[in-house]
Parts: C-alpha cells; structure tokens; sequence
C-alpha cells in the first residue's frame, strides 16, 4: 500500500493536465502556463501532507522492532529498580475529590509494592505484586489476603493493574507498531488471561520514546480507559518522563482519576523486600 | 511556501483548541514536603459504638446472665475506644506501641480498661532478616472468620473479624529468601512464648517456654504455610494453610490444623461433667469471587475439632433452663454458677460446624462512598443462624461510619436459637488521624 501511495504522489508531481503542456516560449515566460493552486498542490510536501491526513497517519512501521521499542519506552518511564511518591487523585462529577498518597518500589520486571502514607484512615496499608499474584495488606487485619488485578484498593478509575503496573513488555506482546507523524502507535496483546486489559494501544514519541496516550481495550477493541502521560519532567538522575497521568473510562463518565508523580529515583532493592513476610515492614524501605 | 506554513500552523491550532486531552494538571498539587519521612509517628482512630439490643428472656443465655436483675426487653450499651499506634524508628530498629484504651457503659456500670495491645522492638539489618521481641499479634491463618492454626493468637470474633486483638509477649524472627523458579518465596519464622504466672498467663499452662514456627513458600503462585506449636502451656498442635487464586477474579484457600491431646469438658442435662482428652482435627475450606459489577462473595465451611455437637450444646442448655427453674423454685444459684464457669460453652462460635457468607458490593446503582454487605453464619448442625445487615459510608476522609443489625435465629436447644439477643443494632462512627 504504502508503494502504490508513494507511486501516485510520484504521479501526482509529474503529471501535467493540457493547461500545463509546454507552449511556445516567449521573452517574458518560463515556456509553461502554471495556475497558482495548482502549483501548490502538485508540491512534494504537500503531497505527502495530503497522504498523511487522507490515510490517517496510519505508515507501517516495518523496519522498527516493536519488542525493542517497548523495552526502551519502559527504561525510559521508568528505571528497572526504582523507589517514587505518587499522589492518586479521585475526582468525583460533583467535583468531590480523595486523594492518597503513596510510596512506591519496584525491582526488574515483575516485583512492585505500594505503602500508603496518606490519608490516615490508608495508612500502614500495602499492596504486593510478584508476576501475577497481588496481595492487599491492611494493618488491623494483620495478614496480607490475595487482590485481583481488576479491583481497585483506591476506588476511582485506577484500578490494581494500574497502580501496580509493571513494565509493559513483561505483559505485553508487540503486534505491530506504526508511525503516525512524530509519534509511534504500537498495538499490544495480553500474553496471558491474567492481565488485567486484553489490548492496549500505546502512543510513544518519536523523539523520546515516552508515552503520550495509552488506550486500555478488551479483546473484542472496546475502550475501557484512556491514560494521558503529561508534563514531561526531569526527575534527576536521567529519570526523565511525565510527572502526571490523568485516565478517564467510558464505563465510569464524569470521573477522572489523576497520579502525580514526585521523586522518582533510580534505587536497587533485595529480591526479600518484596515478600508477603517483608509486606508489614515495607515503611522502612523510605 | 510561506501560505503553506501558515495553513498548516493555523491547521495546528485549531486541533489543539479541539483536542480534548488537554487537561490542566496544575489545578491540582503534590508538595514534595509531604512525603518526607519523620523518624517517629503517632497515629489512631477515635472511634464511638453504641448498641441496642433486643433481649431473648426465654433463651438459656439470657437466663444465665440474667437470672438476678431485671433488665426489661432491651438493654442499651455505649462504647467509645481510642487507639493510638506509635513507633521511632533509627537505622535498624523500629520500637512500635498500639494501646487500646475501651470504655463501656453498660448495665454494669461504666468502666475504662487500657491495655497495650503491641509493644515489641524490631531490628531490620536487612529485608532479608527481621528480628522481633516484645508483644505483638502474628495473625497465622488464611481464613476470614476462622483461624484454625492461629496457634499463637487470640482467637478472633467471626461478627467482626478485622478487630484488633491483643498480642502476646514473643520473640520471633523471620528468615526471608526469594528465588527465580516456582518456589518464589521461602520464609522460617521460629517463635517463643513464655509463659509464667505474670507473663501470657491467660495463653496456657504457666511455667513453660513455648515454641512455635511458620515456615512460608509461595509455590507456583499458590501460598503455603506449615505450622506448629509445642511446649507445654498448650497441647502440641501442627498444620497447614494455603491462598491461590484459581482465576483472576476466584481465589481459595484452606486451613488444616492437628492438635494432640485436647481437653473437652462436656455437661449433661444433669449437670455432671465429664472431661475427655484426645486428638482433634480442625479445618476451614473458603472460597473469594469478585464479580464484574463489584460484588464480592466470601464464602466459608469451617470443621473445628474441638467444638461441641449438636447434642452437647443441646443439653447444655437443657441443663441451663433446668438451672434456672431450680434458682426459681429455691432460690439458690449454684447450678448456674456451674453452667456459667464453663467457658468453652461461651466462647462465639461452640459448636463443631458452620458455614459462613459474606457479600458486600461496593457503591451500588454508583452511589458514592456506600458499601452495602451482609453476613451470614450457619451452625450447620442445628441449623441456627446469625444473620447481619450492614452499611457502611467513607465518604468524608478519614472517617468510617457503619449502621450494622444483626437477627439471631433459631430453635430451643439450638446455638443462635439459646443466645441472650435476638436482634441488635450497632452504630459506629471511627475518625482516624
């Protein structure tokens, strides 16, 4: 497809109607008859700007290597091993908000914790992510009990899977990436059940490789959410990425669900700390 | 050129003018100086519980609680609790207080009682190695309302399960390690319990040193627990547990527990008693469903070996109600005094089986902040039961509001069927800090 486009620019530029055939030169003409407008359409960049809108700046990216690609927008949101302080914003339609806040560690690919440190009635709590399995820890309880991905400990549009979210390839396949102007759209598959969205749609910067828009859809392509990454900014330490992700769902009109993103530092943790058994202890990691 | 340029700038504007995911983050904050960690801390809850209960004058409970006052068909009873939870922290040790200061206004008076429910001190030279003294809760166990191999514990309250409980004085450690195959996670946690005549003595028999231990694998993503208790001040006792979630939105899990040698004092109608000493065999099968629309489901079968049949409980309450005749007709209470020194007939749930339901949904028809719930428990061999209606509101920070009813019903001789309510509404209003 992306040929016969090319060919018919091609065609486009070269191809002169009967205004345009060679007349007799005179002293005060080029020897063609050229209308203005057509001029201007028959220019390359406009040809290829007038591709792009028509065809959606939908160009198969064939020679990027979409796994690759994913692992560098993963480094570059996030170092593999790190420790950061979100705050989780819940706004209601009537404009009423909650707000949490909380401490954040991960190590490689698939260990991730959570420890509330606000508001006081949260505090003390902590969830748990090894691979697949998540664990919810509430001190008056006293003993962790096991979480779906699909629920949600905050309440809100953010669910477990998003605010415990690992890298993106450890649960992600790349089906194909495209180019849409300054930006690559890669298409994901779910590599299991478990994972909490069967497809994401997932919208990187050319230029830094950060994702700009993230669609979360079901398996027959509905949307379930939508995540805005904003406000890129460099946290020190070559952490350089968006401090703010708002979502917004379809299934959930009028709620928006907003992370803050503060002190995000690259930090190399024991494998021990992200155990259940480590789970009531993880306020000393700060 | 220069048209174009133009056209495509003015193109440029337009769409970001259209384009809806231009929010404006910087409506909302985030001050860094909140995350900074102070090296102490001190926090609670303040919390208010008053109750109403509507009394079962025919129930041999009520009888035997009762038999010398003259309470009416109703007995009011106001509760307020502070709890407040304080720690330091300083490289590796971490000292840690929760108090539990009650009161009660009740038909016996008013009274305050203040108890440290944890005082331990904590040493983390590594994630790997936490060493811990002092007293605390260890809360084994997988179930919700039953804890079976909860050798170290309390035993909890299945009508409110997630209550703090008092600790015991222990020293523990826990050894972690974590691999990269099926067997994730493996955990040791050796623990000690004295016990003499000022130290842990309502755990057992003074004068021992008890030892206990967990060890803990996660195993093909399943949870596992292998437990056990020996020492003296308790029957030796050993047991298993274990969590998985089957699919994403199923999980199971199971408690197992052996105890050697357990002592049963069972009454007759008559009053005679007679004491039995043998193995038992407890365990506790449940099963966790949250379904699409947020509904969850808890659902639990709990076998405790040592609990008391259908009939035992039958005829301790025939020999209750006979107690009481005989106090009616000679006025002399010794009988109930007996009936009333056995404790094992008192404890929350006496009987050897039930079965237990809970379903919440979390803010139904999206009304905010509301969780409707209610909990079932089912003697399921005299099939009396306890059933309660809950609701419960946080939608202003930090404070949790529940209007909780519960209906006991039941048969004569039956468990439910005998206890001193039968219905009882609770208010709780917790504000946190």
């Amino acid at each position: 497809m992306c040929s016969r486009l090319l060919k018919k620019a091609h065609l486009l530029r070269y191809a002169q109607p009967s205004s345009l055939r060679r007349t007799a030169r005179t002293p005060h003409s080029s020897g063609f008859r050229k209308p203005c407008i057509w001029t201007f359409l028959s220019s390359r960049l406009v040809s290829r700007v007038v591709l792009l809108v028509l065809f959606g700046w939908a160009v198969p990216a064939a020679a990027i290597d979409g796994p690759e690609l994913l692992k560098q927008v993963d480094r570059n949101l996030n170092p593999a091993s790190y420790e950061s302080y979100r705050k989780l914003i819940n706004i209601e339609p009537d404009g009423r908000q909650k707000e949490f806040t909380l401490f954040t560690v991960k190590k490689d690919r698939d260990k991730l914790a959570s420890l509330f440190i606000a508001p006081a009635s949260e505090k003390g709590r902590s969830t748990l992510r090894i691979g697949d399995n998540m664990w919810f820890y509430i001190p008056n309880v006293g003993k962790p009990i096991r979480i779906t991905s699909l629920q949600s400990v905050v309440g809100g549009v953010f669910n477990n899977a998003d605010i415990l979210q690992l890298d993106y390839a450890a649960e992600y396949d790349v089906e194909k990436v495209e180019e849409q102007g300054s930006e690559y759209l890669l298409h994901l598959k779910a590599k299991t059940k478990t994972v909490a969205y069967d497809r994401i749609r997932l919208w990187a910067g050319k230029e830094k490789k950060l994702p700009t828009k993230i669609e979360c859809l079901t398996e027959a392509g509905m949307l379930i959410k939508t995540l805005y990454f904003k406000d890129v900014k460099d946290f020190g330490g070559g952490v350089i990425r968006p401090a703010v992700i708002e979502t917004d769902s379809p299934l959930y009109k009028g709620y928006k669900s907003i992370i803050m993103m503060a002190k995000v530092k690259a930090r190399d943790f024991k494998d021990e700390a992200f155990t259940l058994t480590f789970m009531p202890n993880l306020e000393s990691l700060r | 050129m220069k048209r174009l340029h133009s056209l495509l700038v003015a193109l440029s504007g337009i769409a970001l003018v259209l384009c809806p995911s231009v929010l404006r983050a910087e409506e909302y904050t985030f001050d860094v100086s909140e995350t900074e960690k102070k090296p102490y801390s001190l926090g609670g809850y303040v919390e208010l519980r008053p109750t109403i209960s509507w009394l079962d004058q025919d129930a041999a409970m009520y009888k035997l609680r009762f038999y010398d006052r003259s309470e009416g068909p109703t007995l009011p009873e106001y509760k307020a609790a502070l709890q407040l939870d304080g720690s330091i922290e300083k490289g590796w040790a971490t000292l840690f207080v929760r108090l539990n200061t009650d009161y009660l206004d009740s038909y016996l008076g008013s009274e305050f009682t203040t108890t440290a429910f944890e005082a331990y001190l904590s040493l983390k030279p590594a994630p790997s190695l936490v060493i811990t003294a002092g007293k605390r809760t260890f809360k084994w166990g997988k179930g919700n309302a039953w804890n079976p191999v909860a050798f170290v514990d309390r035993p909890k309250n299945p009508d409110d399960p997630g209550l703090d409980l008092e600790g015991y004085v222990a020293a523990s450690v826990d050894y972690i390690r974590s691999f990269s195959g099926p067997l994730k996670t493996l955990s040791i946690t050796p623990v000690l319990v004295p016990v003499s005549d000022h130290v842990n003595e309502d755990f057992g028999e003074a004068n021992h040193v008890n030892i206990a231990g967990k060890i803990y694998l996660l195993l093909y993503d399943t949870d596992i627990d292998i437990l056990f208790l020996s020492g003296g001040s308790r029957s030796s006792r050993y047991g298993l547990d274990f969590s998985r979630n089957i699919t994403t939105n199923v999980e199971v899990h199971g408690e197992y527990a052996h105890l050697n040698d357990v002592r049963k004092s069972v009454i007759g109608t008559d009053g005679s008693t007679h004491q039995t000493v043998s193995d038992a065999t407890s365990w506790l099968l449940g099963l966790r469903y949250l379904s699409e629309k947020d509904t969850s489901y808890l659902l639990e079968y709990y076998r405790d070996g040592t609990g008391y049949t259908e009939q035992e409980l039958a005829n301790y309450y025939a020999f209750v109600n006979n107690a009481y005749d005989y106090y009616l007709s000679s006025e002399s209470d010794a009988l109930l005094r007996k009936a009333a020194g056995a404790a094992a007939y008192g404890r929350p749930n006496a009987g050897r089986s039930y079965v237990y339901l809970r379903v919440s949904q979390k803010e139904p028809f999206d009304i905010l902040y509301w969780t409707p719930a209610v909990t079932a428990i089912v003697n399921a061999e005299d099939r009396s039961c306890y059933l309660s209606p809950e609701i419960t509101y946080t939608g202003i920070t930090n404070v949790e509001l529940r209007l909780k009813g519960t209906v006991l019903a039941g048969n004569r001789l039956s468990e439910f069927g005998e206890k001193q309510n039968d219905f009882r509404v609770e208010l709780m209003a917790r504000y946190y800090f």
